[in-house]
């Protein structure tokens, strides 16, 4: 069987570091939010999750901003067909349902980037702000816009990264092994990022 | 049990500070060194060793040189606290029965959103990053006993009861409406104000902050819905219509 | 207080002048907060405005040490707009009594009395007499109307007090004035009642008592004396300052106010004649004619079974004066720096930072050859010879420094300003080697005596001869361990003999029962009654706790024990008309009841209801027994018309020492009060410093331009006297932390002092560091037409704690060398400074 590679060796790493962190932060954010005490068979106690949670944030901001090397400069390529992939729903909404062939990443996978890069930045930041504390006029302007921002970012990831995980996995068979050997086979590929493989010259 | 409270009358108060002292002695609370800085009001502003203090207030008078106003300082003790509201770690942050915010340094992880979510920028952090402040004597009150700091009060300025019966012994004394009785889900210190709350250094209408009332009432709730809603949606999709099949042919 | 601390609640007008409850006696405020609820109206006058006068409904400011011609003006209200309470004047005042003719006040001598002399600075007072009929009894006029009466000399005296001299003179203006005497003298109606409390503001001045005298005046004329809610009342700056009062602390009484003699009172009968007030008047109970009784009393108490009928009591043990000796704190530390003294014991005080100017007193420790230090800490006394500017190789002075307990590590009573007398109990043991002061005394005592015993001496007597009954002894005699109880014991007195009051060596019921031939033994006459017997069973008065009222009045006659006789408001038979029927019936503290139950004999018979009266005696319009109401004056009667004080029968205005003006306006010749005791020379006729005028130490300048602001000095409530107690505590210190001098934006503004920034203040004596608290709550006076500052610093620091020297140091080291010319209690309240920035 041809394969074709999709993510290097670092793609594939800071890909799991970056789902680790993110699922260890949304664990503990969840404790946090509704004090699930729980959680202290799992961290300790809420102090422990608070450092976990702190130190996490580190790596996964770390994390997020290597992604943008990988995902940023192809995610902001917009074209007719990736308009065409929207109208169509990404081929999801029926099992007819057709899109237009898609480059490296299909519109709903550049839109899911965006939305992630752009909330984690936000809750990176507003994390930060209100680990940190930095010098200001009035802290506690800064500490309850922090805590807004860091909530919102919040929800629209908490909603985003499971979508992403299903399409990832179950709605489509054969993706994870990205994550994994970082090489999809020629024929899955042709079937989902046709332009891409093309460009490839397959 | 029927809710505490203590009632504050800057009227009475003659700006003695036993209640600072009191409060120092019973919570065992170190002295910072201070110095003059050209008032009597010292320390400047509460910090995490001191939980109640007097505020003094020069302003111009029409019927005298000056007057000066005398006012307890802390812990409000709101029965809707934007404090427990906001705080992340259980037990950090607490209603006692009698209505008293309490708090415990060992659960608190020190994140400070209660700073931020105080309407009276109350909470302090200690040297340890742990959240301090007036907690209305509850370990005195759970024996029966008053706080200290209404308990060294000379004149009756600051005085201790049933919240019920404190507002209408201060209504027949003729303070129609107190300060904290309804704001907040009505405090647990309430003031007997002659004047606009303002002149004596308070808000109007305190009030927690607006974005951590949306975030109680929608970003939270939004939080396990959306979870919840993004995982049925996707349960829905594999039911209904399946996982994508590679047989389906090229793309076109 | 001729009242007590609850009373105050049942004012209708409270008038604080010459005080700051709200910072030095806070639980006062309490009752006035009281008062003020139930409608009464506060009026705080006060150079400053104070914590007390932020609650005030009327405040006034005036000059530091103008609170005489403040006064005078409201006699002079009282009087124009006939607002005095006629009856109780006519009948329980000496306002009606004739005075020798040729008396003249101060209007009419340039500024003194008659018979004065400018040598020797006192008065004869030969023209001070009041009239007597031929059986010895005062000449009165009922009608007020006799020009030698004093009310007419009275109206004389203060017609110069006009508002606009009043004004000019105390700063306030005239409408302030208007409103403070309107309020108050609303009280002369006998429904309507005053009350007013003073403290060192009024005390602490050239003319302190006179200040006093001035209120008194006031209170006789309202008609506000004996009734609840009335009354001039001493608040005491330190908890137990009664009690040591009344335990003769000062040089010139023993315990009970009795007199110490001078050398020339050879005998206890020439004692008892010449201290024993005599009356022909059936009607005046003249209490003070007991005095032989408790002299003698007192003698039996503290020589014991060594005082008999033949050595006089040991009368000749007793410590006397030289003639004209005067030990009050001023004389001993101008003696002190004379180098008259070689040894001092600092019992639990601070001079070197609470004596007026401390930084004579400094050098006067240094004369010393021992000095013992009996405090809770070590302090800026004990340790004066490592102080500001002074070298230690060149100071001799060996201190011993005896750590005693604290108030709560020993038993024992205090009495408060109330005349309350409480037991307390001792909470905790003293910590380390603290002892009790009564132990480190008997350590003291047993010691001295032996030496005494040993080695003879001068005069051994009074020691060897003292009782010392307070204990079990140990083989060589010596108290093992101090009993409290028995000296309270010792206090209430015993009978020493079978009585008819009672048996022998039980203890006396009260001073009723002493006698004055040697069968009783009492400490103090006035506590007599405080540790007794009651169905043969021994009964501490003083730790009694109950709570029942009479009428309400907050007099709680079951609460401990106040003296004399339990009573709780002296001269309260002049809260009763002749008839013996309240004045207000609403505020009855006694009254005359013709069917009186006996709860033990169940008979009926006419008696006193309420409080314990002024004796049992019926009311006053009663032929044959009734008395007058003021029954410790020998003549009967509330005494508007003065002779006994050195300085004038009225009070008049003179001015500080040290003062902002030229001269007095009241008067073109003595600027100062003529018969104060000075340390330093003056010259002309407005008293101006002599050059060279005494030592340097001593020395004071008056509208000098060198120090142009007035200053009074103070305490605050977060420190307690110099701070000794409270600098040692790290919380009063947070709130504390600095000397700070309070001056108006005028003068700062004036002077470019910026609030918080660090200032100088100076006197002629001395300087201290300050921080600068500019305020509102200060501003200028106009006096006689010219803007006058002044300004106000706490005495509560000293240089020794805290130890990095933060705190400052005492503003005492500012304050001149003069007192009071009847008490000497030093002129701490007004003086001259400047302000310059650091």
């Amino acid at each position: 069987m041809t394969v074709i590679r999709k993510a290097s060796a670092f793609e594939i790493l800071n890909h799991w570091v970056l789902a680790v962190s993110f699922l260890i932060l949304a664990i503990s954010g969840f404790g946090f939010l509704f004090q699930l005490e729980q959680l202290n068979a799992v961290f300790g106690n809420f102090n422990a999750m608070k450092n976990i949670h702190n130190y996490a944030g580190i790596v996964f901001t770390a994390s997020l901003i290597l992604t943008i090397f990988h995902y940023l400069p192809v995610s902001l390529k917009f074209g007719a067909d990736d308009i065409a992939w929207f109208l169509n729903g990404g081929g999801y909404l029926s099992k007819k349902s057709k899109v237009p062939p898609q480059d490296e990443l299909n519109a709903g996978q550049k839109l899911y980037y965006i939305v992630i890069l752009l909330s984690g930045l936000a809750i990176a930041a507003s994390g930060f702000a209100i680990w940190l504390r930095p010098q200001v006029p009035d802290i506690r302007k800064l500490v309850v816009l922090s805590h807004l921002v860091h909530n919102i970012a919040f929800d629209l990831m908490i909603i985003a990264v499971p979508l992403h995980i299903y399409l990832a996995t179950l709605a489509n068979p054969g993706t994870l092994r990205i994550m994994i050997t970082g090489t999809v086979p020629l024929e899955w590929a042709r079937k989902r990022h046709a332009k891409w493989v093309r460009k490839m010259g397959y | 049990m029927a809710r505490k409270a203590l009632l504050i009358s800057p009227e009475l108060c003659i700006g003695c500070r036993g209640c600072q002292t009191a409060c120092k002695s019973w919570n065992q609370l170190p002295a910072t060194k201070t110095v003059n800085e050209g008032s009597i009001e010292n320390p400047p502003d509460l910090t995490p060793n001191l939980y109640n203090k007097i505020r003094y207030v020069e302003m111009p008078s029409n019927s005298n040189m000056v007057r000066w106003l005398f006012v307890s300082q802390r812990c409000m003790h709101c029965d809707d606290a934007g404090c427990i509201k906001i705080c992340p770690a259980p037990g950090a942050l607490f209603k006692t029965k009698e209505g008293a915010v309490g708090f415990d340094k060992d659960k608190c992880i020190g994140c400070k959103l209660c700073v931020a979510g105080c309407p009276f920028d109350v909470p302090r952090y200690d040297e340890k990053d742990k959240v301090s402040k007036c907690h209305l004597c509850s370990d005195r009150i759970a024996e029966g006993l008053e706080p200290a700091c209404s308990k060294t009060c000379p004149t009756g300025a600051i005085r201790y009861g049933d919240r019920d019966n404190i507002i209408g012994k201060a209504q027949k004394a003729g303070y129609e409406k107190l300060y904290g009785q309804v704001d907040l889900g009505g405090l647990g210190v309430l003031y007997a104000f002659k004047d606009s709350p303002k002149i004596y250094g308070m808000d109007e209408r305190p009030q927690i902050p607006e974005t951590v009332v949306f975030w109680h009432k929608v970003l939270k709730p939004l939080a396990y819905w959306g979870l919840g809603g993004a995982a049925a949606v996707s349960l829905l999709h594999y039911l209904v219509i399946g996982p994508k099949k590679d047989e389906g042919g090229d793309q076109l | 207080m001729t009242n007590h601390w609850v009373d105050v609640k049942n004012a209708d007008v409270v008038l604080v002048m010459g005080a700051n409850p709200a910072e030095n006696h806070p639980i006062a405020m309490k009752w006035v907060m009281r008062a003020r609820e139930k409608g009464a109206k506060f009026i705080v006058v006060d150079p400053r405005f104070t914590r007390t006068a932020a609650k005030a409904d009327i405040y006034a400011s005036m000059r530091s040490g103008t609170d005489i011609a403040f006064l005078g003006g409201m006699i002079k209200y009282i009087l124009d707009n006939n607002l005095y309470f006629r009856d109780y004047v006519a009948n329980y005042t000496n306002a009606t009594f004739l005075i020798n003719p040729e008396f003249k006040g101060p209007g009419e001598l340039d500024g003194v009395f008659s018979g004065y002399d400018e040598k020797t600075r006192k008065y004869d007072k030969k023209t001070w007499s009041i009239q007597m009929d031929d059986k010895g009894i005062p000449k009165k006029d009922m009608t007020l109307k006799d020009p030698n009466c004093v009310f007419q000399l009275l109206r004389k005296h203060y017609s110069r007090y006009t508002l606009e001299k009043v004004s000019s003179i105390t700063g306030t203006p005239k409408e302030k004035l208007i409103e403070v005497y309107k309020t108050y003298a609303s009280t002369g109606k006998p429904n309507r009642v005053g009350t007013e409390l003073y403290a060192m503001g009024w005390t602490q001045h050239t003319v302190g008592t006179q200040n006093i005298r001035a209120m008194t005046i006031i209170q006789l004329l309202l008609g506000n004396i004996g009734l609840a809610g009335g009354g001039v009342n001493a608040m005491r700056g330190e908890s137990n300052v009664q009690g040591s009062t009344d335990y003769g602390i000062l040089f010139h009484i023993l315990p009970g106010y009795l007199p110490v003699p001078s050398a020339s009172v050879v005998d206890l009968k020439t004692y008892i004649e010449k201290f024993t007030p005599k009356t022909k008047d059936p009607k005046s109970v003249n209490w003070w004619g007991n005095r032989p009784k408790y002299i003698t009393s007192y003698l039996k108490a503290i020589y014991g079974d060594n005082a008999t009928k033949d050595n006089d009591f040991g009368y000749a043990w007793l410590p006397k004066l030289d003639e004209g000796q005067n030990g009050s704190w001023l004389m001993l530390f101008d003696q002190m720096f004379n180098g008259k003294f070689e040894g001092f014991f600092a019992w639990g005080q601070n001079p070197a930072c609470s004596g007026a100017n401390a930084g004579k007193v400094r050098k006067a420790l240094a004369k010393l050859k021992w000095m013992v230090n009996v405090n809770l800490f070590d302090n800026e006394t004990g340790s004066f010879w490592k102080g500001p500017d002074m070298n230690p190789k060149d100071i001799k002075t060996e201190v011993f420094m005896l750590p005693c307990a604290s108030s709560v590590e020993k038993e024992g009573s205090i009495t408060n300003s109330s005349r309350l007398g409480q037991w307390r109990y001792k909470a905790v043991e003293p910590i380390g080697e603290s002892k009790p002061d009564s132990e480190i005394m008997n350590e003291l005592y047993f010691r001295v005596k032996r030496l005494y015993q040993k080695q003879g001496g001068k005069f051994p007597d009074p020691i060897v001869n003292l009782t010392w009954n307070y204990g079990e002894k140990d083989a060589s005699g010596k108290i093992k361990k101090v009993d409290t109880h028995s000296v309270a014991k010792e206090i209430n007195g015993y009978y020493l003999e079978d009585l008819k009051v009672g048996k022998k060596g039980h203890l006396a019921v009260n001073f009723v029962s002493l006698q004055a031939d040697g069968t009783t033994s009492c400490g103090n006459w006035l506590y007599s009654g405080s540790y007794t017997e009651k169905d043969d069973k021994v009964v501490n008065m003083m730790a009694r706790r109950g709570k029942k009222d009479i009428g309400n009045l907050g007099m709680h006659p079951e609460w401990a024990w106040c003296w004399p006789l339990n009573r709780r408001i002296i001269y309260n038979r002049a809260s009763v008309d002749p008839q013996g029927r309240p004045w207000d019936p609403k505020r009855a503290v006694i009254k005359w009841n013709p069917d009186k139950l006996d709860p033990k004999t169940k008979k009926t018979a006419p008696g006193w209801d309420g409080d314990v009266p002024d004796g049992p005696a019926p009311p006053m319009a009663d032929e044959k027994a009734g008395k007058y109401p003021f029954i410790m004056r020998a003549d009967g009667m509330g005494a508007i018309f003065g002779p006994g004080l050195a300085d004038g029968p009225f009070p008049e205005h003179y001015e500080p020492l040290e003062c902002p003006v030229q001269e007095n306006p009241m008067s073109k010749k003595h600027r100062i009060n003529p018969t104060v005791k000075l340390f330093y020379g003056v010259t002309g006729p407005h008293d101006k410093p002599v050059k060279d005028g005494g030592r340097p130490e001593d020395i004071f300048l008056t509208c000098d331009i060198r120090y142009p602001y007035v200053a009074t000095t103070y305490r605050v409530s977060e420190h307690w006297q110099t701070g000794l107690l409270t600098r040692h505590l790290p919380w009063q210190l947070e709130m504390q932390p600095q000397q700070f001098v309070e001056i108006s934006k005028e003068l700062a503004d004036e002077k470019g002092i910026k609030n918080g920034s660090k200032v100088t203040v100076s006197s002629a004596r001395g300087k201290v560091w300050a921080i600068a608290v500019v305020t509102d709550r200060f501003k200028p006076f106009k006096v006689m037409d010219t803007t006058i500052h002044q300004v106000g610093l706490p005495w509560c620091f000293g240089w020794q704690h805290p130890e990095d020297g933060s705190g400052g140091d005492s503003a005492n080291l500012l304050t001149p060398t003069v007192g009071d010319a009847n008490t000497m209690i030093p002129e701490t309240k007004a003086f001259m400074v400047n302000v310059e920035k650091a």
